[in-house]
């Protein structure tokens, strides 16, 4: 029978003959018998599996993904379910040869296969890719997270090109986009009648008596800036200086009134005063910043104290007199009374004609669009800009078309590989590769350096790839990477869309959830360009915080509003499953869930999601938890009925570990009036009552499952497009050389680099294509 | 140069307060449609609720004319005449048949397209949605050939719905089997679509610009057919998706060409998003009306929420997300706060339709002249109920052919589809099939 399974699994090994090599007859029939066929028959079906019949030959290549997954939840101890009886439960021994038999006979089966790169589908710039793009082609900050609609996510990724979709309202906003980003970053136009000039911009408050605020101009003229004081001292208030800087520069100093005056106070209004500065301003972002002179003014602003005043939000006493600027105006363009700095994008005197525009043109393009443009594209980006001249604008302006005409090409706004033969796997071209780097490390375009070593095809020279890896790890533009990546591996973009209840929680407003952010990605950084151990965002213990952050962490001695490394010396806190950003999004406004976020764990730290639930389960009695009983003890009503219980008996135990922060991820020893009680009992019999002890045990068992999942969602990320069962075999050999390198963080996004899908495509096999082939 | 402060003061108005705005009187901005011999075009619009709806309080027994308003209706009390209730509507696909969990996802997206809701793990497929097979036969006619209004601004990051691409959680309108309309959900943003963004220009320089603009898209359209020639299947479907896109923006352009008129909206542009949802609703539907009255364009949606929102409304004293609350296993304290907000959504809408029937049209006004289905893809949103929908549809469809003020009981699993059907053949356009539609539904237009 040993024979007859080899013989149609299609293995040319030899197996050594030793009675104890196990085979699907001794390690798998026998689980399968007592385990699996009493639900997965053919007449019960559950989960429309059926493992009754298992003759040998199922384990074949067809069937890899299917045995792959029953391997799975053997393992992970999901099967058998908990209700099943004592006689079903299959004994440790069991279930590890049951595991290392199939998994090492997928594993053997992979190595047969051909391997199959995949194939990414022309991938759109979304959002935040074009933003990055017209910044590091034109040096213009445009932002694109307002102006554009939103781009739709695949596998968990918004860069994935199967969801990058293209509108009528999205070409429209491409459209404008372009215009008013040529216009920056030339300046052509002429000056619009002067007016307030309005954008979304937020001032934030950096201390007691300082404010700042990020806004741009379309147009390098001088403005009118106008600074917002709000306050008062009190009737005795005492004059102080306001010194208000644009872009770190001093542009004035002034002494103000604070006295509190008789209006103000019969009216019971803030009182405001304003103060006028004229400026010139190049075109493109700026920073404002105004402060207050006095050591009174440089203290951390004071956190909320107590509830905001309950229901009615009415204040009681009035609070201490305070100053502070408050915003900023700015009101123009008027044209500039002073010498303008030249633009260093003008190189040549545009009024000169077609070759001038061509000359700046090109070195654009050959950035825009990621290579060395055709004569005849350069030559379509000219005849805009002849067209504009012929229609009487002017020639700098007429270069501003053509950059328009740049910015919506299809050219710049895709990336599209040149697909194989079909059905062939072939290297993509170094070009490509160079921009596959770029937007995975930067989410932007290549730089110079990429795209001479391209050019000269040296971008696969012994070492080079590794060496252009580190040089982008450490550059800021990997800022990009932290963001993007953290914020959909780790869900941290849902913070913008949670609404904690402010009246439980008074601490929770648009700072705090910034600092929330700031640290996540702050933390990835660490991990990512001082190349420490992947198992750090398990149980790291240190972390990233400012004096607002580490008072909601009840953690003492950090001052001021910059974020620094702060090791971390409780048992409190270590690792991302602590930070207060994870632990917000994983919770409802009011409460905290235990499913929530241990579906969170599940799918994004192990990489085992649970299935959909079946229809019709009936739901938790949310609205019960903390008044008729415990959350817990909610829940476990709930996993009683037993068609819940195969995937919450290991979801919940894991959520529960974390049952010791808040919904807003604060330190709490009880919920509602009720003590908590903390983990549980996992399905493969290992306890924890401690979030420490679960990160523990997340560490010691798990490691292997959480590599190989961050080693998914970072090819997904990488690659473009969802992760399959033909790239088991890239994803083992990646988990192995993380193995072999203690797991460092780098290691990880060389082998990606390194594997055949971020290397290689697959030509397209579908019959539309090969009718064309032959190209 | 001191700018008084009364100038913030208005600006925060209208940048926090979310400016509600006063409708401005256009008939002397309409010309074409004032006192013109030709009858006035018929409008069609849609207003999708997320997480289905607390049906106790929604259901009206007696078929015929309508008598006392169940709770969540009773805000459209003052307009009940113009009101038509439909009931026993099912939406098929989004149940989940041989498919599984992921109703929110299908709720949304199998609505208006009647179409199965693809989870394959390469390619989204849907079907056209009604909206957009009205707008594709009749959106030459107007600037913009519809409107795609969300007003959920922000968006969960990770999956979506068991595996369904968050395409589908996200998109309502579909122009294509695989091409999703995202919704502008930006006040501004949907502002600059309606009225452009420079109005300031003169007469001539618009001109000038506009016919560059139309310049600039001919030529990166010949740029895509270029890289098209060598493309694999799915990337020149990409490509088409750009071409095609481009083409009716160029069209948008050749309109406001030969228009050669500035519609001034009598509105200040509006920045940012107005802190309270009622604020907002009405902000983001104020705008909608307006592109109706100007003939900017007869298609519009709205997503008031995409399935499966997690808004919570502490305006109304829930703090909670929606969806957890619409799981409510028939808690009182749940369905309470259910209500709540479906009453809080239908007195909105209430508003609304008021601000329509108030705009003159010729001897008529604005509702008389319009279709707008009021309605979602689930009933019970704790159990996942794909039929016997929640479903107004409001206004007269112009000459009449609506006779709304009453209730009419469907056989059961009679099509959505089919509300839409007869709405798409109102609209004048001969559409075999919308989705799954078996037919039309002739009750609506019979007194």
């Amino acid at each position: 029978m040993k024979f007859h399974l080899l013989l149609l699994a299609g293995a040319g090994v030899a197996l050594a003959q030793t009675p104890a090599s196990p085979t699907f007859e001794s390690a798998v029939k026998p689980v399968l018998t007592k385990s699996c066929g009493t639900c997965h028959n053919s007449a019960d079906l559950a989960g429309d599996l059926n493992l009754s019949q298992y003759p040998a030959n199922t384990l074949v290549d067809s069937a890899k993904d299917l045995w792959t997954l029953v391997a799975s939840k053997v393992r992970t101890g999901s099967m058998p379910p908990p209700d099943a009886p004592a006689s079903a439960r299959p004994s440790a021994d069991e279930i590890k040869s049951f595991v290392s038999y199939l998994t090492s006979e997928i594993d053997r089966l992979d190595r047969a296969a051909k391997p199959n790169p995949g194939r990414t589908v022309a991938r759109r710039l979304n959002r935040v890719e074009y933003r990055n793009a017209v910044r590091d082609i034109l040096g213009v900050h445009y932002q694109t997270e307002v102006e554009f609609p939103s781009d739709d996510s695949s596998f968990g990724f918004d860069n994935v090109g199967e969801a990058l979709t293209v509108s009528p309202v999205l070409i429209e906003k491409y459209m404008y986009a372009a215009e008013r980003i040529a216009r920056i970053a030339v300046g052509g136009d002429p000056l619009p009648k002067p007016a307030l000039v309005e954008e979304r911009r937020r001032a934030k408050r950096l201390t007691v008596g300082s404010t700042q605020a990020v806004d741009s101009v379309d147009y390098g003229a001088e403005y009118v800036l106008r600074t917002w004081v709000a306050g008062d001292l009190g009737p005795m208030g005492k004059p102080v200086m306001l010194e208000v800087s644009v872009d770190g520069k001093v542009v004035k100093t002034v002494e103000i009134p604070t006295a509190q005056t008789e209006t103000t106070r019969v009216a019971a209004t803030t009182q405001r005063i304003n103060e006028e500065v004229r400026v010139y301003l190049p075109a493109g972002q700026h920073t404002f910043f105004a402060r207050l002179v006095g050591e009174q003014f440089d203290r951390p602003i004071p956190r909320p104290t107590g509830r905001g005043g309950g229901a009615g939000g009415g204040f009681g006493a009035r609070p201490a007199p305070s100053i502070f600027p408050e915003t900023f105006d700015l009101h123009g363009p008027f044209a500039p009374t002073t010498m303008v700095p030249a633009n260093p994008l003008i190189s040549c005197d545009v009024a000169t004609g077609a070759a001038c525009v061509e000359k700046i043109i090109t070195p654009l393009a050959r950035r825009a669009f990621r290579r060395q443009p055709e004569p005849k594209e350069v030559a379509t980006l000219v005849g805009i800009a002849n067209r504009a001249r012929t229609a009487g604008y002017s020639p700098l302006q007429s270069l501003q078309f053509a950059i328009q005409g740049m910015l919506v090409s299809p050219q710049f706004l895709f990336r599209i590989e040149k697909d194989p033969a079909p059905g062939e796997v072939a290297q993509i071209s170094e070009n490509e590769l160079a921009q596959r780097l770029s937007f995975f490390l930067w989410s932007s375009v290549p730089d110079e350096q990429l795209l001479k070593l391209a050019e000269d095809k040296k971008l696969r020279a012994p070492g080079e790839l590794d060496r252009q890896v580190k040089r982008m790890i450490s550059d800021p533009r990997a800022e990009s990477f932290a963001k993007n990546f953290t914020g959909q591996w780790l869900e941290i973009r849902t913070l913008d869309a949670v609404k904690p209840d402010v009246t439980k929680f008074p601490t929770w407003n648009a700072d705090l959830k910034e600092d929330m952010e700031t640290e996540t990605r702050m933390f990835f950084e660490a991990v990512l360009k001082e190349n420490k151990p992947i198992t750090d965002f398990i149980d790291g213990k240190y972390t990233y915080l400012n004096d607002r952050l580490a008072t909601h962490y009840g953690i003492e001695g950090v001052t001021g509003t910059n974020f620094r490394k702060v090791d971390l010396t409780t048992d409190q806190r270590g690792g991302v499953l602590s930070h207060a950003s994870v632990l917000t999004v994983t919770s409802y406004p009011a409460r905290t869930s235990a499913v929530l976020r241990g579906k969170f764990i599940l799918d994004n730290v192990l990489g085992t999601p649970p299935p959909p639930p079946p229809a019709n389960v009936p739901a938790l009695d949310e609205d019960a938890v903390g008044k008729t009983g415990s959350l817990r003890q909610q829940m476990e009503k709930h996993r009683s009925a037993a068609i819940c219980a195969s995937c919450h008996s290991r979801m919940d135990p894991l959520g529960f570990g974390l049952e010791n922060y808040n919904p807003i991820g604060q330190w709490r020893t009880k919920d509602g009036e009720f003590p908590l009680e903390i983990g549980g009992t996992l399905p493969n019999g290992k306890q924890f009552d401690t979030p420490a002890k679960l990160r523990t045990l997340l560490r010691n068992d798990d490691l292997k499952d959480f590599t190989r999942n961050l080693s998914e969602k970072m090819l997904t990320y990488s690659v473009g497009r969802g992760v399959d069962g033909s790239d088991r075999p890239f994803i083992k050999e990646i988990v192995d050389k993380m193995e072999q390198s203690e797991y460092r963080f780098q290691t990880l996004i060389e082998s990606i680099v390194h594997s055949l899908p971020f290397q290689a495509r697959r030509g397209d096999t579908t019959a539309a294509t090969v009718a064309k082939a032959g190209e | 140069m001191f700018i008084t402060k009364k100038a913030l003061a208005r600006r925060t108005f209208l940048r926090g307060a979310g400016a509600a705005v006063a409708l401005p009187f256009l008939d002397a901005m309409v010309p074409a449609l004032a006192g013109a011999a030709k009858p006035a075009p018929i409008r069609a619009a849609w207003f999708y609720i997320p997480n289905g709806v607390d049906m106790r309080n929604w259901v009206i027994e007696q078929d015929g004319p309508l008598g006392q308003l169940p709770r969540i209706l009773a805000p459209l009390e003052p307009i009940k005449n113009e009101v038509m209730m439909l009931s026993n509507l099912t939406a098929n696909w989004g149940r989940p048949l041989l498919v599984g969990a992921g109703d929110h996802g299908r709720a949304l997206s199998a609505y208006m397209t009647g179409s199965f809701v693809s989870r394959s793990v390469t390619d989204l497929k849907l079907g056209v949605s009604a909206d957009q097979i009205i707008a594709n036969a009749i959106g030459n006619k107007t600037k913009l050939p519809s409107l795609e209004i969300g007003l959920e601004e922000t968006r969960q990051a990770g999956n979506c719905d068991n595996g369904y691409s968050c395409a589908y959680a996200y998109n309502i309108s579909w122009k294509t089997e695989t091409q999703p309309l995202p919704p502008v959900s930006d006040p501004r943003s949907l502002f600059e679509r309606l009225f452009g963004t420079d109005i300031v220009e003169a007469p001539a320089d618009r001109a000038r610009r506009l016919s560059m603009r139309r310049s600039i898209l001919d030529t990166v359209m010949g740029s895509a057919q270029d890289l098209q020639s060598n493309l694999g299947t799915v990337d020149r479907r990409k490509l088409d998706e750009y071409l095609t896109s481009v083409r009716q923006v160029e069209t948008q352009v050749q309109k406001a060409e030969s228009e050669g008129m500035i519609i001034d909206p009598g509105m200040e542009k509006p920045f940012g998003v107005p802190p309270d949802f009622g604020g907002y609703f009405e902000l983001m539907t104020d705008m909608m009306l307006l592109a109706f009255q100007t003939d900017m364009t007869r298609v519009a949606t709205v997503m008031v929420g995409r399935e499966g929102s997690n808004r919570p409304y502490p305006e109304l004293g829930i703090p909670d997300s929606h969806h957890p609350i619409t799981h409510h296993k028939k808690n009182p304290v749940l369905l309470e706060k259910i209500s709540a907000i479906n009453t809080y959504h239908v007195s909105l809408f209430s508003k609304f339709i008021q601000k329509m029937k108030a705009t003159k049209e010729g001897d008529s006004n604005l509702l008389d002249n319009s279709m707008i289905c009021y309605g979602a893809g689930l009933s019970d949103g704790d159990t996942h109920l794909h039929d016997e929908l929640p479903t107004l549809l409001v206004g007269r469809g112009g000459g009449n052919f609506l006779k709304p003020g009453r209730q009419i009981t469907f056989q059961r699993e009679t099509p959505v589809t089919n509300l839409f059907a007869t709405m798409a053949q109102r609209m004048g356009v001969r559409a075999e099939h919308v989705g799954d539609s078996t037919g039309t539904l002739k009750e609506v237009s019979l007194s």
